[in-house]
């Protein structure tokens, strides 16, 4: 995951590499073409492109500073080069909404989008309205706008179909009680005993504000390695808050799953981690009573689990 | 639900951008200029009607090649009147789509470009060719992001929110835990194949996560067969049961676990099969 965005930080910082290229390039050529008094924007955005080049060369994530910095080359540019450009004005029109769109998240993009329209007409219709021209610039932000709408949608769909946990090995907290009522379900129609073994781990939180995402990390990792290696392929490790987990055991009976709790209290206690020391996990067993329904089950774990987390 | 509220606002836009579309339909005056915004404007409105927020119906191609086409079209067609479009080819590449399309979608994309020269003059010609490619480059980093994540999950994810409906490539690994489970638990489970025709699938698939129990898993194996892994002590009249009520006209086939040997070979035997339930290693047929 981290690789992944690493790898597209480094496209970014690429792309604005490219950027600072191309204003050099424009300064190149207007001093060859002797325009000198041209010369000193772009030579000026060049050097704050390179900034923000080295924001996104140095930082994990894609930076958002970089990303406005690049948005402020490209706007200056465009609108003090536009109104010397007599050629086409429609086609300059185009560009600064598909730049904001492609550099900033979908809200803050339509929103200056809409907000910069009559600065762009101004700028290109020498201050009269252009009816046409509004039109086409118009559909072209409404058009635009659906592709990151699209992105956006997939995004979601990924996430509300992803059975996993964003951050580590385990069911998602939907899908863990979706696959926990099925389970009690399934108890329920062939007789079968059933344990949730409610897990906490107090030292999260610390973890990542004394010591950073890689402490908080490592704990999360070493939790849900220990816990998969002593159970079996069908039991359920499932995340349902940040600290908080449940193991889910079909089919076992209770001195089955009170052996489980022993063995696992056992393994994480001889566990010390380099940062936040020896490993602190606080762990109940949870099953259900005869007759109980799948709502109440599943609010009696829900409190299980916080008085857990209260200590 | 945050995401059918997203939906609707992607619907709002759609249609927005449809009437745009269809406002300057309405003031081109060339009879083809006309015919391709009005084009546009209908194909928003359609993809704004079949929105659905699940993966069971990955935009078919042809589909997604029309606004590609149209923008080309348009540029080509009249160009001094469109240019304004010229940068909405970055933004296309920017929409999950096969390798090929993003590759005809810049060439065409150079294709519309190159004609401008006349128009635009040399130094504006090569200002703004430079800035497209820029441009698109960063569209396609930006696409680049979300395809990879994509891949990736699909292989795990369900295939609408919330229906227990699994796409196949699920299926062996399933069939492996649940075959160890059912022995260690003494319990019957059987894999229930379903050969249906494509405009059926999709509602049949329904009925079965309806008419399964939730722990009992359904996948689509690909758009003409479904499975289910069905979990019973008494599984003849389960079968039954599920069989009557489920209203499938097609070949189908019960294998029990303990005797499956080959998936391939189940679906290959599925494909040859008459109409009607047949039960493998079992009584007779159905």
């Amino acid at each position: 995951m981290h690789d992944r965005y690493r790898h597209s930080s480094r496209l970014f910082a690429l792309w604005h590499a490219g950027g600072v290229l191309l204003l050099l390039g424009m300064a190149l050529w207007l001093y060859l073409m002797g325009e000198y008094e041209r010369i000193p924007l772009p030579a000026a955005l060049s050097l704050l492109m390179m900034v923000a080049t080295l924001l996104n060369a140095t930082r994990e994530e894609h930076s958002r500073l970089a990303a406005y910095l690049a948005l402020i080359c490209g706007y200056l540019l465009i609108a003090v080069e536009l109104p010397r450009q007599s050629g086409l004005p429609a086609l300059w029109v185009g560009l600064p909404p598909v730049l904001t769109l492609l550099l900033l998240p979908l809200a803050p993009a339509m929103l200056l989008n809409l907000a910069l329209t009559p600065v762009w007409l101004a700028l290109l219709g020498n201050g009269q309205l252009d009816g046409q021209m509004l039109l086409g610039y118009l559909s072209l932000v409404a058009v635009a706008a659906l592709v990151p709408w699209e992105q956006a949608r997939q995004h979601a769909l990924l996430r509300a179909t992803d059975p996993r946990d964003a951050e580590c090995a385990t069911t998602g907290r939907e899908t863990l009680h979706e696959l926990l009522e099925s389970e009690v379900e399934r108890a329920g129609m062939l007789g079968q005993p059933l344990g949730v073994l409610l897990m906490h781990l107090p030292q999260l939180d610390m973890a990542g504000e004394q010591f950073g995402h890689g402490a908080r990390q490592a704990l999360l990792d070493t939790l849900c390695q220990a816990v998969s290696s002593r159970s079996r392929d069908h039991d359920i490790l499932g995340r349902e808050g940040p600290a908080d987990f449940w193991l889910v055991m079909p089919d076992t009976s209770e001195s089955g799953a009170l052996m489980v709790q022993h063995r696992l209290e056992q393994a994480l206690e001889q566990i010390t981690l380099m940062d936040t020391g020896p490993m602190d996990v606080r762990l109940r067993l949870c099953r259900p009573r005869a007759g109980e329904s799948w709502p109440r089950f599943e609010q009696r774990l829900e409190t299980c689990s916080r008085s857990l987390a209260d200590g | 639900m945050q995401t059918k509220y997203k939906s609707l606002l992607l619907r709002g836009n759609l249609l927005i951008a449809a009437v745009l579309m269809a406002l300057l339909a309405t003031r081109t005056p060339s009879l083809t200029d006309t015919l391709l915004m009005w084009l546009a404007a209908a194909w928003l409105v359609i993809t704004a009607l079949l929105l659905t927020f699940d993966h069971r119906r990955p935009a078919t191609l042809p589909w997604q090649l029309l606004p590609i086409l149209l923008l080309a079209a348009l540029l080509w067609g009249e160009p001094g009147r469109h240019v304004t479009w010229l940068w909405a080819w970055a933004i296309l590449l920017m929409l999950p789509q096969p390798r090929w399309v993003l590759l005809l979608g810049s060439l065409l994309a150079l294709a519309t470009w190159w004609p401008l020269r006349d128009l635009l003059g040399l130094e504006q010609w090569v200002l703004s060719g430079l800035l497209l490619a820029a441009l698109m480059l960063l569209g396609l980093s930006r696409a680049l992001d979300l395809r990879a994540r994509r891949q990736s999950a699909l292989r795990r994810a369900r295939l609408v929110p919330g229906l227990p409906l699994w796409p196949g490539e699920r299926l062996p690994g399933d069939l492996t835990l649940e075959r160890k489970r059912s022995l260690r638990e003494g319990v019957h489970t059987e894999l229930l194949l379903l050969h249906v025709p494509r405009h059926r699938c999709w509602p049949l698939a329904q009925r079965l996560c309806r008419l399964t129990y939730r722990f009992e898993h359904c996948y689509q194996l690909d758009p003409t067969t479904l499975a289910a892994l069905l979990t019973s002590r008494n599984p003849d009249e389960r079968r039954e049961l599920l069989w009557r009520s489920l209203e499938a006209h097609g070949p189908a086939r019960a294998i029990p676990l303990a005797g499956l040997s080959s998936l391939d070979d189940e679906r290959r035997a599925l494909a040859r099969q008459p109409a009607g339930l047949r039960v493998i290693g079992g009584a007779s047929d159905a």
